[in-house]
């Protein structure tokens, strides 16, 4: 073997060895029995997790969810001195906001300009200017979102998800990927809910048969009004919603407490948001939350319903779960709720100080826990409580007392967040698409060896072998870049396969053309060789650029596919140009061949 | 095996045949996609839904049980929405445009619903009923529409600049042209058939235009060495001479790349069916495109400046 030969193999070979070696964990890790996985040290588990070709959610099952930060929200939550000129701002801005796909900021900074908004007034704390004031607010939602994904983080962690990922997306979203969850539904909420804990008085039997009596006025008043209005629209109607529209009349006694059924609950928000009445539950400082489930009654017909307590409550809450140390699921051992999940809170020694305060000034009133503006109870303080402890009861499930306990651990959320977007997928579907998939790829990637080797012979065999390590180099980079492989991605698996296989047919093809003008052996493939490669690389290099600009602008799937693309093209340059031309060259070295079989 | 050796065949004779051919399939494409083009939930917004009963169903069951969906409180008739089999008569999927004030954990809420409605057809572990559940808002939907055409058009004006650069700036544009005479082809005739554009088709219309690239470089690259010998001097002829002598090449690489496509369209699968059959016709088409469209407009201009 001549020097250059040795050069080439050995640098070959050196490829050839990265390829495999850094594809070693994979395999390991997809050839791994459960049973032999647990036997594994917990690092050595970790190092083989890091360095597989992870799957897709699409291929492997999970969710993929995409959070957007309430930003209108935030700005509403860091104002102060709010009029109604603010509060036209905001709706305006946040529905804009929801409607467009521009910046937030840039929106925010436009509508101020054009409703003539003097910032600060509102935002005095944060800076003189407005440029200064929107500077300062930028940060404060850069923190939000920073501590939303710490939070997530903690619950995601707490919930027990191996390899979760959590990302920020632009300046108001985060993406949450969880592979191979089977309960996405309790996932979801896991990830959705603020967790904001408020504690708040219930306001006394007579004010809230004072406000009721106010607001069935009221309503009856702006009915009327409204009436009139829409007298023409109304005239065809048979609607009876004058009569409906009657919030007492929506109520029902439940024991001590008032209910609404299920089905009348629109009616019932209708209601609360009138202006009017909105403006009377602020000056009274109340406000009506409903608990967090319905419970089945049978009414005076014998007939099932399903019926929410009202709560009318103070406006302000008492103490939020900012005081809250730590929560743990019991199993309630005495009183009605016996025998079922509860959870338990302990309070930091200033929450139990505030706590036992508070307990003490409002002896028999009824204190409401409120998760996330639903009622979860309301018992009556009997006597003061020291200590810090403090229950939610009214679970349906040790799951849900479970989720509870861990958002209640890992904080409240500063801003709502709301999904955007989402993507599950079942476990089974994802298995059953990797199965199908590998299983056709293989019998693919059969056939077309077959039918190379069938029409090159000899030389179809060099660049089945060419094919082979194409595939095996471009897993093997995707390893190393700990990419993931996704459906689209199999779809930059197959153009390589085919890029590869067309590189080894133009040269073929060049190289039988050369013998076909008689050439010898030895000068018909450097011919070829030197013929051919300026068609590959102007092919290849062409596609490359389509796929780096997919890279740079796609979002998520196009990404997967275009990372795949651009590997797979410089791998199969290297394997079509460099290995199969060493082959060649190494056959030819060694003896004198008569005829090429190609 | 050698039988694809030495070919002369006259295709630019068939050049006015193709482009008319061309012409009308392109036409037809238009007025496909102007009629209504599926559009997935990716670029619109809306929900999708897939499940899994324990046993078959009728689309008319599950659309029924479609009209009365309470979610909070609030009552919501779905039945007028596209619910379709995937796969089997035991999976469906359900396809929810998305509206105004649309509540929290919609898709989730409709499953529910239908779960309670349908539960002696619905296996026990609602786990193993749901296949997959996808939402995207309108807001999305509009952001990722306008990056994947995006980068699709940057793509292209690069590539463009690129086959400029290395040939002439009319090997480009006979190059782009045939690039979007199969992209706008294939979009026609994969609307023709009602599976619906995804994140996922997209890509199968990039290896499209990776594939067709390919094959479109690899003869432009044969007609220009040919140029420097003969020039543009009875350009037909060499342009006849360059596809006949990179014929083998051409229908040896279309082959192998249709047999694994054609593997993966039979036993792929569900999900990657629509993708396979995209990559399917566009390997079709992009073969012909190559010869017909990005050589025959080289053709047709040399022609009228010579």
């Amino acid at each position: 073997m001549n020097n250059g030969l040795r050069t080439r193999l050995l640098l070959i070979l050196f490829i050839f060895g990265l390829g495999v070696y850094s594809l070693f964990p994979t395999m390991r890790y997809q050839f791994l029995s459960d049973e032999k996985k647990s036997l594994l040290s917990k690092n050595e588990v970790e190092y083989l997790e890091e360095n597989t070709i992870k799957q897709g959610l699409d291929l492997k099952g999970g969710i993929y969810i995409v959070l957007e930060v309430d930003l209108p929200q935030l700005i509403n939550n860091l104002a102060s001195n709010k009029d109604k000129k603010f509060e036209i701002f905001l709706d305006d801005l946040s529905n804009q906001y929801s409607n467009n796909t521009g910046d937030f900021f840039t929106l925010f900074e436009k509508n101020a300009i054009d409703k003539d908004l003097k910032l600060p007034r509102y935002f005095i704390n944060y800076g003189k200017t407005k440029d200064q004031i929107t500077e300062q607010l930028k940060l404060e939602a850069d923190d939000a979102i920073n501590r939303i994904i710490e939070i997530i983080q903690n619950r995601v962690d707490q919930f027990g998800v191996s390899e979760p990922t959590i990302q920020k997306q632009g300046s108001d979203r985060v993406i949450v990927e969880l592979a191979g969850i089977q309960d996405s539904e309790r996932a979801r909420s896991l990830l959705q809910s603020t967790a904001l804990l408020e504690l708040m008085i219930v306001k006394n039997v007579e004010s809230t048969n004072t406000i009721i009596r106010q607001i069935d006025n009221l309503a009856n008043a702006s009915n009327s009004i409204e009436d009139k209005k829409t007298d023409v629209e109304n005239l065809f109607s048979t609607d009876e919603g004058a009569n409906d529209l009657q919030f007492s009349s929506l109520l029902i006694g439940v024991g001590n407490d008032i209910g609404i059924e299920k089905n009348n609950l629109d009616k019932l928000n209708a209601i609360l948001e009138q202006e009017s009445i909105k403006q009377l539950l602020d000056a009274t400082n109340g406000q009506f939350l409903l608990s967090n489930s319905a419970k089945t009654f049978i009414n005076d017909f014998g007939d099932e319903e399903e019926i929410y307590i009202v709560y009318h409550l103070n406006k302000n809450a008492e103490l939020t779960g900012g005081v809250i140390e730590n929560a743990q699921v019991r199993i309630a051992q005495s009183g009605v709720t016996a025998g079922q999940p509860i959870v338990q809170m302990e309070m930091s020694s200033a929450g139990s100080r505030e706590w036992a305060r508070i307990t003490g000034a409002n002896i028999q009133k009824r204190i409401a826990i409120v998760l996330d503006k639903k009622v979860h109870m309301a018992p009556v303080i009997n006597s003061q409580i020291f200590g810090g402890a403090t229950v939610i009861e009214g679970l349906d499930s040790v799951n849900e007392a479970e989720d509870i306990a861990i958002v209640l651990r890992a904080g409240a959320l500063p801003v709502p967040v709301t999904i955007v977007e989402e993507r599950t997928v079942g476990a089974s579907l994802g298995a059953d698409s990797v199965n199908q998939g590998t299983y056709s790829m293989i019998i693919g990637l059969l056939l077309v060896i077959l039918f190379i080797v069938l029409y090159y012979r000899m030389s179809g065999f060099i660049a089945s072998f060419s094919v082979i390590w194409t595939l095996i180099l471009l897993l093997g980079v995707l390893a190393l870049l700990q990419a993931t492989l996704t459906l689209p991605g199999i779809a930059g698996l197959i153009l390589t396969v085919g890029m590869s296989v067309d590189a080894n047919v133009i040269i073929f093809e060049r190289i039988k053309e050369e013998l076909r003008k008689g050439k010898a052996i030895r000068s018909a493939i450097d011919a070829g060789y030197q013929r051919a490669i300026t068609t590959i690389v102007d092919a290849n290099l062409t596609t490359g650029i389509a796929a780096a600009v997919l890279y740079q602008y796609g979002s998520g799937p196009i990404k997967g596919f275009a990372t795949v693309l651009f590997w797979g093209i410089i791998v199969s340059m290297f394997t079509a140009i460099i290995v199969t031309r060493f082959v060649f060259d190494f056959i030819t070295s060694r003896r004198n061949i008569e005829k090429l079989s190609i | 095996m050698d039988f694809l050796s030495n070919t002369k065949i006259n295709f630019m004779a068939l050049k006015k045949a193709g482009f008319t051919l061309s012409s009308a399939l392109a036409i037809g494409s238009i007025l496909m996609l102007m009629l209504g083009i599926n559009l997935g939930i990716d670029f619109k917004g809306g929900t999708m839904v897939g499940l899994s009963f324990s046993e078959d169903v009728t689309i008319q069951e599950v659309r029924s049980s479609l009209e009365n969906i309470t979610i909070d409180g609030n009552e919501f008739d779905l039945s007028g929405e596209e619910v379709k089999y995937f796969g089997s008569n035991s999976d469906v999927m359900i396809k929810i445009k998305s509206f105004e004030n649309e509540p929290k954990n919609f898709g989730q809420g409709v499953i529910n619903n239908i779960y309670e409605i349908m539960k002696n057809k619905a296996p026990e572990d609602k786990n193993e009923f749901v296949l997959s559940l996808g939402t995207v808002s309108p807001k999305v939907g509009t952001e990722l529409s306008g990056k994947a055409l995006w980068s699709i058009v940057s793509a292209l004006v690069l590539i463009l600049f690129y086959i400029s650069i290395r040939f002439e700036f009319r090997f480009a544009i006979g190059a782009i042209l045939a690039l979007v005479h199969d992209i706008l082809i294939t979009l026609g005739i994969f609307s023709l058939t009602g599976y619906e554009i995804t994140l996922s088709t997209i890509a199968a219309f990039l290896t499209i235009v990776g594939y067709s690239l390919n094959d479109t470089i690899v003869i432009l690259d044969r007609i220009r060495e040919n140029m420097k010998s003969s020039g543009t001097v009875m350009f037909e002829n060499t342009i006849n001479k360059s596809i006949n002598q990179s014929l083998g090449r051409t229908l040896i690489t279309s082959l192998t790349t249709l047999l694994v496509i054609i593997v993966l369209l039979i036993y792929g699968g569900e999900i990657i069916r629509p993708f396979a059959f995209t990559m399917m016709v566009g390997v079709i088409i992009g073969t012909y495109s190559s010869i017909y469209i990005a050589s025959g407009f080289l053709a047709s201009i040399y022609k009228s400046s010579n």
